[in-house]
Formats: structure tokens, C-alpha cells, sequence
């Protein structure tokens, strides 16, 4: 509290004369100064606010002098009181201050007296106030201090990465639910000595931190077998903690589950795999080809080079086709590709596909029927997209179709979608084909298929296609008889 | 005259390398699927099988290989691969490896030619 800031009196006594020369000699002194009659409103008063002192008197007619003083102390400690009395003796005096009065002032006073006596009181009360207000910091910061730690451990017990702190002695400090998961561990003892119970990596990765003052961060992975629960992977990251000396005090040790990343690398470096082979087949036949068209020793005629060299211009045009839509996954995958969204017409876009694989069309001797809505069916995509998926489909259609078999093209507006049927009396697929046929370089091999070559990503390229405009592609298939697939373009394209 | 069966469901590959062999005088029997390479392999008694690992699944040519071991066929196989590093599968350590010789496609002529004489003569020292 301000000690320049005017203090606040109040005097409770019954005797109106001494109340008034009170407030007179107080105000004068620059005190401010509320007066009670009794003790009732003396009470009332000093309880409703805070007053630096209150003067009581012992005998009022009402409440006893004492009382009015503890009702005080209840819900004002820090106000300084003092008992005022006209029959002061030593036993008074003691009993007073005994039953909580500050001090007591004995009537009759003089102003000097009592002015005296109340700035021993303020000295008291600012000491009071002092003490309470340490006291209430001190409270508030241990509070604080609690309040930080319980936040601070929730924090990192819901953390999904592992966190274990460990000190010099090689003792587990603090460790959360994360890191006992992925270390596999059922518990960690604290206070003893837990290396051991660590993966070896990790162990041995503490052991040169602690032996050899290791400073720098490592981060290296690691396999955990969980009994049962197959493998993870983990990525753990050892930190050294210095202490202001820079000596080392521990190391805290951060684990991630790479578990899904490490699968991801897997797939696709098996991809990868997949499309060397994919690319090596075609370089291995044209090569198989050219050597003999090279070789005198081989004495081919004429009829055979021809054969030889139109085989190998067909597998070298696969592997360019292959090339292409392996760009193309990349480009969808990468979403890289730059999109006009448009109206465009489907009639149009169809009879392109269907004018390109004219040749195969009229060599198979395919029949080939179309039917749209009467008005203009339109799909809303990008023209390039569009086109691909289609030209897939429909040469699909050709491709795998048998001589003088046909192909029919549907599309209606239906509900929201725009649906799209195409379907061929081709040689269809058997039911243990059907699962994998939107797999990359899945290709059905059987005896219809024996002599059909193929990039095997068409329809993996179609299926991305269709779902990057949140579409469908679903299909129906009887072996031997034919193939239908039903695309469902949403009328509304988000993004577009 | 030596009998050779060449065994791949890549119909290039089986022409090309069956002309090859032709041409210097081996009788050739080609199937493009396991189970028509095991049918020729039993009932024709071939002196030598060529063999390509990858045909409808990874490694049918592999289990194809073993099952021409496990009825007790003797005769040298070259296996053609093309990407045996990376199928996963370590021929190597396999003690039951069933195969003579893994040759990585594409192989030139002479090469193919120079392989198959030095098995057939290895066979017939045995």
C-alpha cells in the first residue's frame, strides 16, 4: 500500500463529544476519519471497508469493545485496532491486547498521545501488509511453479513421440507412455541404472556419449521386434544436455515411429524395380533381334528379317508408350500438371479416341456402337486428361477384343454424376484378375492375352485420372465374354 | 543332336534365342508358360532347359525349376533373369538353388551358344 496515500480511520465510540474531537484532531493530522455510534455500526462499517486503524471503545452500551474487535480481526486482520478506555489499569491493558487490540489508548489523551500512538500503528500495519503481500507472492509463484510442472508432464506424455531424459549415471530422469511403446518396454525402473534395457543401438549410442563426452546430436533409425505386433521402425535422436559449465549432465533421447515412411520406401523402391524390369523386357527382345539381324553367321532370309525387324519396331514403340505413361503417373502423381478445367463435349472427345484406334478397329473387324443423350453430354475436366482416359480405355476395348466381337459406348446424366459406359465383348477377366486390375503393371496373362503387348499402367493411369476429379471407375467382368467399365464424373468439379 | 528347352513367356525372347540355337544345330522345343514348359521338359527328355525366372508371377520360373528338380531331372538349367538383384530373393544362399548358371538377359549369341556348350559338356564329363 502507498504510504503517501491519506489513511483511513475509523473511530467507534458511543460518547459523541470524544467522537468529534477525535475527527477534528485526525483530519487536521490529514487523516481520513469515519465515525460509529455504537457498536453495531461500528462493525458494520469496519467490515464493509478496509480502514488502516480503528479506535474502539471498551464499554459501549450495545456490543462490548472486545467483541467489536474480533468481528474486526474475522474479516479485517490487517487492520490495526486499538481499545479505548477510561479505566485504564495494567490488567485492561494486558487483556486487550491479550484478545487481539494492537494497543490501547487511555482516556483522557491528548492529540500528541494518540497521534503518536497511531503512527506506531501505521508502522505496524505497512509490516503487516508487507508480509502479507511476500506471503501471497510466494503462494502464487509455487502455484505457478506446480501449475507449470502438471502442464509441462501432460504436454509430453500425450506427445506420440517417445522422450527419455537420462543422466550421467546413466539413469532414467524422465521418460513419457511414447517411449516405453516404442522401445518395447514394459516399464523403466527410475534411480537405477537403464541402458541396458534399451535397444543395442540406442545403448550403445549412450555408452559413447557418456564415456567418450560425445557433443554432437546423432539421429539414426532403428528395428524394434514387438512381441507379436510385428516390427517397428524408429527414429531416435540423442541430444547431450549441458549444464552451465558445459560439462555433460545427461542426454535426452527423442523417438519417432518411421514405421509408415519405411513402408512407403519400400513400395516404392519396389516400384522402381517393377519398371526397370518393365523397361529392361523390351530392350532385351529388340537387342535378342538385332544381334541375329547382325550376326552373317545366322543366314536369315529375307521373310525372317522383315518379321525380326517389325517385332523389334513394335516392342521399341511399347517401351516409348510405356515411357509416356509412366510420365503421365508422375505428372497425376505430382499433381504437377497444369489444368484447364472446361465444358467438354463427350461425343467429341469419344469419337477422337475411337477415329485413333481406327486401324485396329477395322483389323479386328470390331462393330462399334455409340449412344448419348439427345442434348450434348458434357463433362467438366481438362481436355488433355480427358483424352488420355478415354484413348485408354477405348484401345483397352480394341485391344483385348476378339475379331468381329464389338464395342459399345453409353452416357447418360444421372443424379449428380455424369456416367459413362464402356464395354466390349473382348476376353474378360477371371475373377482372381478382377482384383488386380487397377495394380501398375498388372496385365492378365492367359492364352487370349498371349500375343497382346501392353504397358500394364493404362488403367492405373485411368483410375487416377477419374478420382483426382472425385469420380469413380467401377467394372464388370465375365471371363471369356467380355469387359464393361461405368465412370462417374460429378457434375460439380471442386477446384475447377 | 542335343535337345534344348526354352522356357519364356516373352514370345521375342523365345523366338530369338530358339533361332540362335537353331542355327547351331540344336533341336529346340519352346513353351511360353510353367506348365507347359513342365509338360515338354517331361515328355520330350531334353538335354538342356533354358529357363526365364520372371513369367506370370516374380519367380515361376524359380518354383518351375524346383519342380523339375523334385522329379528328379538332372539335366544343366540356365536361368534368364532380369533384375535379380532386386527381386528380393537370394538365389545365392539358397542351398536348394536348382539352377546351373543365372545369365542376365539380354544375352548376345555367342554368349548363349558358348553357356549351353560348356553345361552339355560339364554334363557329358559327368
Amino acid at each position: 500500500m502507498n504510504s503517501l496515500e491519506p489513511k483511513r480511520v475509523i473511530v467507534i465510540d458511543d460518547e459523541e463529544a470524544l467522537r468529534h474531537a477525535v475527527k477534528r484532531i485526525l483530519e487536521i493530522e490529514g487523516f481520513i476519519v469515519k465515525v460509529a455510534v455504537n457498536g453495531t455500526e461500528g462493525i458494520k462499517l469496519a467490515t464493509e471497508e478496509d480502514y488502516d486503524l480503528a479506535i474502539i471503545d471498551l464499554k459501549m452500551p450495545d456490543i462490548n469493545g472486545i467483541d467489536v474487535l474480533k468481528e474486526i480481526r474475522k474479516s479485517k486482520p490487517n487492520t490495526i485496532c486499538y481499545i479505548a478506555t477510561a479505566f485504564a489499569s495494567y490488567d485492561s491493558a494486558i487483556e486487550s491486547t491479550k484478545l487481539g487490540a494492537d494497543g490501547y489508548i487511555l482516556k483522557p489523551f491528548t492529540p500528541e498521545e494518540l497521534i503518536s500512538q497511531l503512527y506506531k500503528g501505521i508502522e505496524k500495519r505497512n509490516i503487516l501488509l508487507e508480509t502479507e503481500r511476500l506471503r501471497k507472492e510466494r503462494e502464487e509463484s509455487l502455484l505457478e511453479v506446480a501449475f507449470e510442472r502438471t502442464r509441462l508432464k501432460t504436454i509430453i506424455n500425450s506427445l506420440k513421440d517417445g522422450v527419455v531424459v537420462i543422466n550421467i549415471h546413466g539413469e532414467a530422469v524422465y521418460f513419457n507412455t511414447a517411449a516405453l511403446m516404442l522401445m518395447n518396454l514394459e516399464y523403466l525402473p527410475l534411480g537405477i541404472p537403464v541402458v541396458e534395457h534399451f535397444p543395442n543401438e540406442i545403448a550403445s549410442l549412450l555408452n559413447s556419449h557418456f564415456l567418450n563426452g560425445e557433443n554432437q546430436e546423432n539421429t539414426f533409425s532403428a528395428e524394434i521386434n514387438r512381441n507379436g505386433e510385428g516390427k517397428l521402425f524408429i527414429e531416435a535422436t540423442l541430444s547431450p544436455i549441458k549444464q552451465q559449465n558445459n560439462t555433460l549432465a545427461g542426454v535426452a533421447v527423442i523417438l519417432r515411429n518411421i514405421t509408415e515412411y519405411k513402408r512407403l520406401e519400400l513400395a516404392k523402391s519396389q516400384f522402381v524395380s517393377m519398371v526397370a524390369h518393365e523397361l529392361k523386357a523390351p530392350i532385351a527382345a529388340t537387342i535378342g533381334f538385332l544381334e541375329i539381324l547382325n550376326n552373317p553367321e545366322m543366314k536369315i532370309d529375307d521373310a525372317q528379317r522383315f518379321d525380326f525387324q517389325t517385332r523389334s519396331h513394335s516392342r521399341l514403340k511399347s517401351l516409348l508408350s510405356m515411357v509416356n505413361d509412366l510420365l503421365d503417373i508422375s505428372r497425376l502423381e505430382m499433381n504437377k500438371s497444369i489444368r484447364e478445367i472446361r465444358e467438354l463435349p463427350l461425343n467429341e472427345i469419344i469419337s477422337e479416341a475411337l477415329l485413333l484406334c481406327q486401324a485396329d478397329i477395322k483389323k479386328k473387324n470390331l462393330k462399334v456402337k455409340t449412344n448419348y443423350s439427345p442434348h450434348g453430354i458434357t463433362v467438366k475436366a481438362d481436355l488433355h486428361e480427358v483424352s488420355r482416359l478415354f484413348l485408354n480405355l477405348i484401345n483397352n476395348a480394341v485391344k483385348y477384343n476378339k475379331d468381329g466381337g464389338s464395342i459399345s459406348v453409353t452416357a447418360e446424366e444421372k443424379n449428380q454424376f455424369t456416367v459413362v459406359k464402356v464395354s466390349d465383348t473382348g476376353i474378360g477377366l477371371k475373377p482372381e484378375e478382377q482384383a488386380k486390375l487397377f495394380v501398375e503393371y498388372f496385365r492378365a496373362k492367359n492364352e487370349y492375352t498371349k500375343q497382346i503387348h501392353g504397358t500394364g499402367l493404362g488403367l492405373s493411369i485411368v483410375k487416377r485420372i477419374i478420382e483426382s476429379y472425385d469420380g469413380k471407375i467401377e467394372f464388370k467382368s465375365i471371363y471369356g465374354e467380355g469387359t464393361e467399365f461405368i465412370l462417374y464424373f460429378p457434375a460439380v468439379v471442386i477446384g475447377g | 543332336m542335343a535337345t534344348i528347352v526354352v522356357i519364356d513367356d516373352d514370345s521375342d525372347i523365345l523366338d530369338a534365342s530358339s533361332l540362335v540355337l537353331k542355327v547351331h544345330g540344336f533341336e529346340v522345343i519352346t513353351a511360353n508358360n510353367p506348365d507347359d514348359g513342365f509338360r515338354v521338359v517331361k515328355e520330350n527328355s531334353p538335354d538342356l532347359i533354358i529357363l526365364d525366372v520372371m513369367m506370370n508371377e516374380p519367380d515361376d520360373g524359380f518354383y518351375l525349376a524346383q519342380k523339375i528338380r523334385k522329379e528328379g531331372i538332372k539335366i544343366p538349367i540356365i536361368m534368364y533373369t532380369s533384375i535379380s538383384q532386386t527381386l528380393g530373393i537370394d538365389f545365392g544362399a539358397n542351398i536348394l538353388t536348382p539352377v546351373d548358371e543365372f545369365v542376365e538377359k539380354p544375352i548376345s549369341p555367342d554368349e548363349l551358344i558358348s553357356k549351353v556348350k560348356k553345361h552339355l559338356n560339364a554334363k557329358a564329363v559327368k
